[in-house]
């Protein structure tokens, strides 16, 4: 994966690149439970459903089968065939696996199968060639049926126009494997002369996107994702939701590669933005969350790359990014919006979407590039609102190399030292302008001359303007009268000046605790504990972990409040059958409900 | 094809004096705005012949400048707009004139910069500097790009004395940025005073003179009289923060206001 090295040749890229390998590989883990990350992903590599199987369940389709139970039977079978079938007939078989899963997605009107085949690209991306794919669409599709003429469609864009369709299994399958495999699969495919559903058609489709895109045939990909979304766009099928996202997704990320490249006007990203745009509009008609938030995404990172900020802007502002889409595109979502605040100095709400943009972003390192891309801006937003980012931020092994930079910025600007900024500055040009951070680190000149001043006016009880002239390398006394006046005025410095003698009085550093200072400072902290237990409560709500809600109780409150609180948790502990109670009650709901958890696990598939 | 020839008649005669009256002028623009609309080249189509296109923007510009120059914001801004996506045209399907692109845009940022729309301000700047791919030394050093740039650094560090500078005669970049001085001037001056407040116990008359950028002492009399200053022995004083006493209150009301909260709060948890 790209996406692995830090700081790639294009970080924005990178993020965004690195975020879907991700989603592609954890996306159940990132919402619940961490810690079962490593099962969830052991259970995708064997969700190799074999077509013996899957022909049996798609023939008669189960009313009310967990998914669960049917990895459960298929795990051990799976062991046996993976040892003999090769690699490309197992990648056949892998694609077509697929096409089961989505056939029930349609038949059971159940996103989560269509997820489940998405989901499974990650693992055949890396197989994928033009001989598995037309192998696999030749095998899927008859020649005499009208999908025939989609199916050339596909083989036409990975140059395969020439294979006939509707082979009969192929023949190294029938010699490699065991006897049963061919003979079920013969089976199938007269199930599947009747029809074959345009999901499979779009699955296959992206398959071919993907495979065109990791071996870097931009222009072709384009086309192919052309011809893909005009496709989607005459079907009105819910169940295509999920899979008209990811086309979309990849038709932006070809245009973005072909040139003239991106901050062109002329860039095919321009181009496709009425496309995106009315498959925006059709998304939110059709209530297709999937495919309006990764459109709102694309839109935005493509206004973004031509700085066209202002449209950006009315973007967000006449349309609303659906509440529950997926954990990665609100990540997504609020790292552009903080960026398009950022530019526009409104810093506190940049800085807000920002830092909850870093906190979604997945915690494992394939996505460190958006980690990093995004850390990035929020240290130069938190720097122009005058705070100084915490160094700890620094020390993170994952990050401290592509942060170095800034951290050396950072100290600049902690110091107020003028020279060190603009050394800095000029060493780091080229790093800042990848970025996409140089412009607005421009801007933070003011707050190193705004810092300079108050260290000075720390450090002497009296200082003529000449000196701080001199000190901070501003153009002349004059300027610096100003430049003090001001920043008095802003309150930066308790200070007063006197104009004949030319000199800066700092005025005595007066009791901290006799303002109102501790005691806002306080109630930001209590705001924040209690903003953090009432979303926890929630989170409670939905998972039902009793003990959970205890801890929060305890942890989000600080040491002053918490005596009265330890008290009332004695007297809880005695009324321990109510406590059994509630378990008892949380255990009977989380089982009842394992569906609906799997469901919160939700498509993160873009 | 008439339509054209009246163009070209209406842009000649503009070339030709360009010191027509405004309103003179901007009938005559409405005139060549028809003309275009004729033509089918009031916004750039892919078809447009690129001479068209020359003429077209030519027009926009004369209009952009001449409303400036007649103090008319929002024809000014109405004109940059339309500019827009001939300034993004490829340089195949039209040859730029870097110069007069500068001297608008300029002025639109200038424009921004006064009327405190910071956030257009930056955001039309992040896409110049993306437009000249990243290389920002060569906007700042352009004279017209660079000029609304420097105003805003130095307004936002608060080195008015070179703002003040920048607006004299001969610093300016060409007369139609002259008509934003009025503007900044009494923009700095407030910025002054306001701070004057905060940082000097008092200022002799003299001296503030100089510091506020007025002419004369009947002047900063005039002007202390309007921000409520009293002036004493040719010293002024500045009124002292008579809001110690609110604040004080202030706080109380602030402490009892939270503690009510958190024990809202608190009764909820339990």
């Amino acid at each position: 994966m790209p996406g692995k090295t830090p700081n790639g040749k294009e970080p924005v890229e990178n993020g965004i690149r690195n975020n879907q390998d991700v989603d592609m590989t954890d996306e159940k883990s990132s919402l619940k439970g961490k810690g079962k990350k490593g099962v969830k992903e052991g259970e995708d590599m064997t969700v190799v459903v074999p077509p013996s199987k899957t022909t049996k369940q798609s023939s008669a389709p189960p009313p009310a089968d967990t998914d669960g139970d049917v990895d459960m039977d298929d795990s051990d079978k799976v062991e046996d065939v993976e040892v003999k079938v090769d690699p490309v007939t197992q990648a056949i078989s892998d694609v077509k696996s697929n096409f089961a899963l989505l056939d029930r997605a349609v038949a059971l009107f159940d996103a989560r199968f269509s997820l489940r085949a998405l989901r499974s690209i990650s693992s055949l991306r890396k197989r994928l060639t033009p001989d598995i794919l037309s192998q696999a669409i030749a095998e899927s599709y008859p020649a005499t049926t009208s999908s025939a003429n989609v199916a050339r469609h596909l083989l036409a864009a990975i140059g395969r126009e020439d294979v006939t369709l509707g082979q009969q299994s192929s023949a190294e399958m029938e010699v490699d494997s065991e006897p049963k495999v061919p003979a079920k699969n013969g089976n199938k495919k007269e199930k599947e002369v009747k029809e074959i559903i345009p999901e499979i058609d779009i699955f296959l489709g992206i398959l071919i996107q993907v495979h065109l895109f990791d071996s870097k045939q931009y222009q072709k990909g384009a086309n192919f994702s052309k011809y893909l979304s005009d496709r989607i766009h005459a079907l009105n099928r819910r169940t295509l939701d999920p899979l008209s996202a990811k086309v979309y997704f990849y038709y932006s990320l070809f245009c973005e590669q072909l040139a003239p490249l991106p901050p062109s006007p002329q860039s095919p990203i321009v181009a496709i933005r009425p496309t995106l745009l009315a498959a925006l509009r059709t998304a939110v008609l059709r209530k297709d969350i999937d495919t309006q938030a990764s459109v709102i995404v694309l839109l935005l990172r493509s206004y973004l790359l031509t700085s066209h900020i202002s449209q950006a802007d009315l973007l967000v502002s006449h349309t609303q990014f659906p509440e529950n889409a997926a954990n990665n595109q609100v990540a997504r979502f609020l790292y552009y919006l903080g960026r398009i605040r950022a530019i526009q100095l409104r810093y506190t709400e940049a800085h807000e979407h920002l830092t909850a943009a870093t906190r979604k972003a997945p915690a494992s390192s394939c996505a460190l590039g958006f980690a990093q891309t995004a850390t990035k801006v929020l240290l130069v937003v938190e720097l122009l609102m005058g705070d100084i980012p915490e160094r700890a931020t620094f020390r993170a092994a994952t990050m401290e190399q592509a942060l170095h930079p800034y951290f050396l910025l950072v100290q600049a600007v902690r110091v107020g030292n003028l020279e060190d900024f603009e050394t800095t500055l000029a060493e780091h040009v080229d790093t800042f302008k990848r970025d996409g951070t140089y412009t607005l680190i421009l801007r933070l000149r003011q707050n190193v001359i705004k810092t300079g001043i108050r260290m000075m006016s720390l450090s002497y009880s009296r200082i003529s303007l000449r000196d701080i002239c001199i000190r901070l390398h501003l153009g002349s006394e004059e300027s610096a009268e100003y430049i003090v006046a001001k920043a008095i005025r802003d309150g930066v410095i308790e200070a007063t000046l006197d104009r004949e003698k030319g000199f800066m009085k700092s005025k005595e550093v007066g009791d901290v605790y006799a303002t109102r200072e501790p005691g806002e400072a306080f109630h930001d902290r209590i705001r924040a504990c209690l903003a953090l237990h009432d979303e926890s409560v929630k989170v409670c709500d939905s998972t039902f972990m009793p003990g959970f809600f205890d801890c929060i109780t305890n942890l989000s409150f600080p040491q002053a409040m918490r005596f009265p609180m330890n008290q009332h948790r004695l007297e809880l502990k005695n009324a321990q059958e109510a406590r059994e109670r509630e378990r008892e009650m949380a255990k009977e709901i989380q089982e009842g409900d394992l569906d609906d958890d799997d469901l919160g696990g939700d498509f993160e598939g873009m | 094809m008439a339509a054209e020839r009246t163009l070209q008649q209406i842009v000649s005669q503009l070339k030709s004096n360009p010191s027509i009256p405004y309103a003179e002028a901007s009938s005559l623009l409405s005139k060549a705005k028809i003309a275009l609309l004729q033509l089918n080249a009031l916004t750039p189509t892919p078809n447009t012949p690129s001479h068209i296109l020359a003429v077209a923007r030519d027009i926009h510009e004369y209009g952009a400048l001449s409303s400036i120059r007649a103090r008319n914001p929002d024809a000014f801004t109405r004109y940059v707009s339309q500019l827009q996506p001939f300034y993004e045209l490829p340089s195949s399907s039209l040859q730029p004139n870097l110069e007069s692109r500068n001297k608008v845009t300029g002025l639109y940022l200038l424009l921004l910069l006064t009327q405190g729309r910071y956030a257009e301000f930056h955001s039309e700047l992040e896409a110049l500097s993306t437009a000249e791919g990243g290389n920002s030394e060569g906007i700042e050093g352009d004279r017209y790009l660079g000029y609304p740039i420097k105003l805003e650094r130095w307004l936002m560090e608060g080195s008015y004395d070179r703002v003040w500078k920048a607006m004299k005669k001969g610093e300016v970049p060409s007369e139609e940025y002259g008509v934003f001085s009025e503007i900044l001037t009494s923009q700095i001056r407030s910025e002054i005073a306001s701070s004057s407040e905060r940082a000097y116990p008092s200022l002799p008359l003299s001296s503030t003179k100089s510091l506020l950028f007025l002419d004369s002492e009947g002047a900063v009399i005039d002007f202390a009289r309007q921000r409520g200053w009293a002036i004493r022995d040719s010293n002024i004083y500045f009124p002292q923060a008579e809001a110690e006493d609110a604040e004080q209150k202030d706080i109380s009301q602030m402490v009892i206001e939270n503690t009510l909260g958190y024990a809202r709060e608190l009764e909820t948890i339990v």
